[in-house]
């Protein structure tokens, strides 16, 4: 099969007009008479729903939680990014493309990426006329930050909480349509399946967490905004109950998942205090403005901190990258961070982790001045470790935060399932192989508020749509099959819980696809994946029944489906022979260690099609080409 | 519909802090004429002929009943409908205040219902003691309630009874004022702190006040 | 260091049934670890033994999301101010003591299992009004309207409620007002909610009573569990917007 990525030919600049006349559009009195399905709350879900439901389509939400307002996109700290230049500084949606482009390392489509920084600036207008609280300056203007290196002041933020912001603005439209009648929503509700009658996405089967009860919905298309697969590591930034499970279906059913290997490190989080974790806390990486990041010189040096002398402490980043310091990319910090642990010469009682030293800081501005910057992140830090930043240096490790593969899409977000589109994280297009800071935010309301409604509509008003009901053979053999794995996985009745799988599995996914990866250890690591998979089907426990509230048995339908995940996001770790971005292998790195890019190989998109559980997919490949921005390697030295 | 100022939930408190309000000002208007007392027999039984033999005094008292009926009234519902908002109760219960002193919470605040209750109970056997109580006349002619309350305040277990009271209506007070303020909707970051502390003020004076008659006339009728 | 707390758990089959609270132990138990985690623990040992583990809701773990709210020895969200239950740490406790741990209780929000309730009645609260009325595609440059930065900063105050429902939980009455008023102000405080305002007061509070939540008593009981401290001034403030409301 030959991926098309649909790309509108023409200047770049222009594409995206280009595509929205070409499209066909749905007649208004018309529209009531297409099923929209959306799955998923976050921003790219509720600000597809409202958008869709304003256009007058019928919509039916689905969502894990209790309410549309949990979704993880409300834990989103830092910002989200416009390319309005309100600062003067020489930004332009143009600018905003590039440090995209070059930010995800040349692994991206360059016509998306266009497109969504043309599509930045409507979404803080949309955002600020919903009543979306950003930070303002005395003036009333709207203020702005430079966040993750950017040069420009182009991050638009509400305090420390922009993505809950973001979200409960888009939730709030959404609950509009709710009360307009043209949104349904169906909280605590698990997508299991994806329904393809005739090659096309028709509806899908879920459970309903709180009775057991499989449901089945028809609908003319559906769309995924079901969010990353970083919970695969078990601890990440995630929250606890984000999974691939939706996405996964859906590859199982014909959607294929492009680039899974692309996984982002964030630098600056609070590290693991013990096995009982359950997930890891992230701090705002503006903290490496101010802090210096150090490891002892020396290996196994346990003293405490401050009883280690300046002469005896390697500020390494500072050492390595004497231009950015302690502000090199995410990917970089933690990739050192990684090596000095390795050495042995990491911190604190696991010793996997740094310090982030602010004494310097503090004395050179003051203890309240860095109150007043970081005082939540000070506070948090203490209410977590139980220790003063202000007086001993902060310990830091890297986490699992966000990832950039996804189910692939074309240029108008669907995927190779006809009817089924993806938006936001559960997608791969718009960050490459690295996603720059306060762009998550934009991608997810840049594809449910001002990409999908068009393009959703040009797919109902161009194809055919018998009229599909439940009661469709379709559905009874989704709803049977996935009856049937609930009720397999009851049936094991083995002695490890689901939790001590989802370690396991975490456990190699961190040491073997996390930082740094070998093709030892990655053609290791798919053979363990294999043979965890066949223990959790032969010894995995789940608690109580199928029909009704039972959190346990979700947490095993999520598991199970990393036992099969995994294995793709390893293969096609091994595959891609190069190290770019999130994906670092060790045997590809310039001889001062970073990361070395094979442009002339492996300027693709790796497209994985399912071909049965344990049966090696297949890989299809979408080459990128860039007309606009030409591949460099990026140096921070 | 009812106009949902009278039955929904912040129609209700407008109105029970209305009526509290009132009530609040007859307080204030009571007492100014009960210190009248102070000045001896002559100055009390005037003011009090000429308040009982105006003709508008029926219309004053009917208003007064109807509000305090409505208060009454308002507040019981909104106590049973507030019952059935959590039918289960919790099993430990631990007042937030502990761990945040945001709280206003008060043993006053915790305590209206009962304060309230004891305070219309007060109100019959005030009523029954005084304006329905022993008629006295004066030489002029005129209702002698200065003879009735030191006759009434002679007895030291009645002052100790009335000034029990005048403590909870007190205690009543203590969040009242301060809470129909807010119910009223008047807040802001500059006033409120002063509301609270002037409510409690008013408390105190009010109830010193009513405390003081007791204890005066006690003392002055062994004199 | 390990320590040992014994728990009183509500335990709950499903909606209206008859509950109960039950006894366990929990050994084992890191200082580091958060009260929720200490529940992931005891589940694992539930689950081993075969019997039921404890239903609760948890998400983000970092104090956002609004999933987690358990009552922890009679206080919504336990004994941190200014934080969720997914943010209260076992140091807070002392070795061999006993923890009574119970669900929101308010009729507005039924419990479904154990210690998860049904919150969707805030939800409606929402739908009712809590937004403001513009489509996609409609919205003048962000920068066209001046919000001076103390109404910005204030209304974010507001907008910082992440829905939780403790204030619920601890109010006596089991009222949502200060839920219902936090969105009241963030939205009347802003130019852009101000054209809806009176419409949206009466909506949202007409659907509030209808949930069947309590009355205010201005006890501010909310705003000590609040995990972002929001002040009961929105509530002063949604009376206020009531009233002129309904009089205009």
């Amino acid at each position: 099969m030959v991926l098309d990525s649909k790309t509108p030919v023409g200047p770049i600049t222009d594409k995206w007009d280009r595509r929205k006349f070409e499209n066909k559009l749905v007649n208004p009195a018309n529209r009531r008479k297409f099923q929209v399905i959306v799955v998923g709350t976050g921003l790219a879900g509720a600000s597809a729903a409202a958008s869709l439901g304003e256009l007058g389509y019928p919509v039916k939400v689905f969502g894990i939680h209790d309410s549309p307002r949990r979704a993880h996109s409300i834990a989103a700290q830092g910002g989200i990014n416009a390319a309005k230049n309100y600062r003067n500084d020489g930004d332009s949606v143009y600018r905003l493309f590039y440090d995209t482009i070059k930010g995800g390392d040349y692994r991206a489509r360059e016509a998306n990426v266009y497109r969504l920084a043309q599509a930045s600036v409507s979404i803080i207008d949309q955002c600020v006329a919903q009543g979306v609280p950003f930070a303002r300056e005395y003036g009333g203007l709207l203020d702005n930050r430079s966040f993750g290196g950017a040069q420009v002041s182009r991050t638009f933020y509400a305090r420390g909480q922009t993505g809950q912001q973001l979200l409960l603005g888009a939730y709030q439209s959404m609950m509009r349509q709710v009360d307009a009648g043209t949104v349904t929503l169906f909280q605590r509700r698990e997508m299991l399946d994806l329904v393809v009658v005739n090659n096309q996405a028709r509806g899908i089967v879920c459970r309903n967490l709180v009775t057991g009860e499989l449901e089945s919905h028809e609908a003319d298309a559906v769309l995924l905004c079901t969010g990353g697969y970083g919970t695969v590591f078990y601890l990440s930034t995630n929250a606890v109950n984000s999974n691939v499970t939706a996405a996964w279906r859906a590859h199982k059913r014909g959607a294929f998942f492009a680039n899974p290997c692309f996984t982002q490190i964030h630098p600056t989080c609070i590290p693991v205090s013990g096995d009982h974790q359950s997930k890891l806390t992230l701090m705002s990486e503006s903290l490496r403005n101010d802090g210096r990041v150090w490891v002892p010189k020396t290996q196994g040096d346990k003293r405490p901190p401050a009883q280690i002398p300046d002469s005896e402490r390697d500020y390494y980043l500072e050492r390595r990258y004497p231009a950015f310091g302690n502000l090199v990319p995410r990917d970089v910090a933690s990739r050192a961070a990684k090596a000095v642990c390795d050495e042995g010469r990491g911190a604190g009682d696991s010793g996997l982790s740094v310090y982030l030293d602010f004494a310097d800081a503090i004395e050179r501005h003051g203890a309240d001045t860095i109150k007043a910057r970081y005082g939540n992140l000070f506070d948090m830090y203490a209410r977590i470790t139980d220790e003063n930043p202000y007086q001993v240096p902060m310990r830091i490790y890297p986490a699992v935060h966000y990832t950039m593969g996804g189910l692939w899409v074309d240029y108008n977000l669907q995927s190779t399932v006809p009817g089924l589109f993806v938006l936001g994280e559960a997608n791969f297009s718009d960050h490459g192989a690295n996603r720059l800071g306060a762009s998550a935010l934009m991608q997810g309301l840049a594809d449910g508020y001002f990409v999908a409604p068009y393009t959703v509509a040009n797919y109902l008003g161009g194809a055919t749509l018998p009229p599909v009901a439940a009661s469709h053979d379709a559905f009874g053999a989704a709803r049977a099959e996935a009856q049937g794995r609930i009720d397999k996985v009851l049936r094991v009745k083995g002695k490890r819980t689901v939790r001590e799988f989802h370690r396991a599995i975490g456990a190699i996914c961190w040491d073997h696809v996390g930082m740094a990866r070998t093709e030892a250890g990655l053609s290791g690591a798919i053979a363990q994946i294999r043979g965890l998979r066949e223990e959790f089907w032969q010894d995995v426990t789940v608690p109580g029944e199928a029909n009704n509230l039972n959190p346990g048995l979700d947490y095993a339908g999520r598991v199970a489906d990393y036992m099969e995940f995994a294995e793709v996001l390893a293969l096609d770790a091994l595959e891609r022979r190069e190290s770019c971005g999130g994906h670092f292998r060790e045997e590809f790195q310039t001889p001062d260690g970073e990361a070395l890019r094979k442009d002339d190989e492996y300027s693709y998109v790796a497209a994985w099609e399912f071909k049965g559980v344990g049966a090696p997919p297949a890989l299809h490949k979408e080459p990128l080409v860039f007309e606009e921005v030409h591949p460099t390697q990026r140096s921070y030295k | 519909m009812t106009p949902p100022v009278l039955s929904s939930s912040i129609g209700s408190k407008f109105l029970i802090a209305l009526t509290g309000l009132f009530l609040f000002l007859f307080l204030v208007s009571h007492l100014a004429g009960n210190l009248l007392f102070i000045l001896g027999p002559d100055a009390f039984n005037h003011y009090s002929h000429a308040l009982i033999s105006n003709p508008l005094i029926l219309v004053a008292e009917g208003g007064l009943v109807a509000i305090f009926l409505l208060h009454v009234f308002k507040t019981v519902t909104i106590v049973v409908a507030n019952r059935g908002a959590r039918p289960e109760r919790y099993a430990a219960r631990k007042w937030a205040k502990s761990k945040n002193d945001r709280s206003r919470k008060t043993l006053s605040s915790t305590t209206m219902i009962l304060t309230g209750t004891i305070t219309l109970l007060f109100v019959v056997t005030h009523l029954a003691t005084f304006k329905f109580g022993p008629y006295y006349e004066t030489a002029e002619g005129i209702r002698d309630l200065y003879r009735l309350q030191t006759a009434v305040f002679s007895d030291p277990g009645y002052v100790a009874f009335y000034l029990v009271c005048m403590a909870v209506v007190g205690f009543h007070l203590w969040h009242g004022i301060s809470s129909a303020a807010q119910s009223f909707g008047l807040d802001s970051p500059r006033w409120t702190p002063r509301i609270l502390w002037v409510g409690r003020l008013l408390t105190a004076v009010i109830t010193a006040g009513f405390a003081l008659l007791p204890i005066f006339t006690f003392v002055a009728g062994r004199n | 260091m390990a320590m040992t707390v014994k728990l009183k758990v509500w335990r709950q089959a499903g909606p209206g049934q008859p509950g109960k609270l039950v006894d366990y132990v929990a050994d084992a138990v890191h200082a580091d670890m958060s009260f929720l985690e200490m529940l992931d623990v005891v589940n694992e040992s539930l689950i081993k033994r075969g019997e039921d583990p404890i239903a609760f809701d948890s998400d983000c773990r970092e104090g956002i999301c609004g999933s987690c709210g358990l009552v922890i020895d009679g206080i919504p969200h336990g004994p941190d101010k200014g934080a969720t239950t997914c943010q209260v740490h076992m140091r807070r406790f002392k070795s061999g003591e006993t923890i009574t741990v119970e669900p929101f209780r308010a009729k507005a929000f039924p419990i479904l299992k154990d210690l998860v309730v049904d919150r969707s009645a805030f939800d409606r609260i929402i739908a009712a009004g809590g937004y403001v009325s513009m489509n996609v595609g409609g919205a003048p440059d962000a920068n066209s309207l001046p919000i001076p930065k103390d109404v910005a900063d204030q209304a974010m105050d507001s907008a910082q409620c992440i829905g939780c429902g403790a204030c619920v939980a601890a109010c006596k009455n089991a009222a949502a007002h200060l839920f219902t008023s936090a969105k009241i102000t963030h939205l009347g405080l802003l130019p852009q909610g101000e054209a809806e305002r009176d419409r949206r007061v009466v909506r949202m509070v007409d659907q509030m009573d209808g949930e069947g939540f309590g009355s205010c008593s201005n006890e501010g009981e909310c705003e000590a569990v609040c995990p972002k401290e929001i002040s009961i001034s929105n509530i002063a403030r949604m009376n206020r917007d009531f009233l002129k409301a309904i009089v205009s």
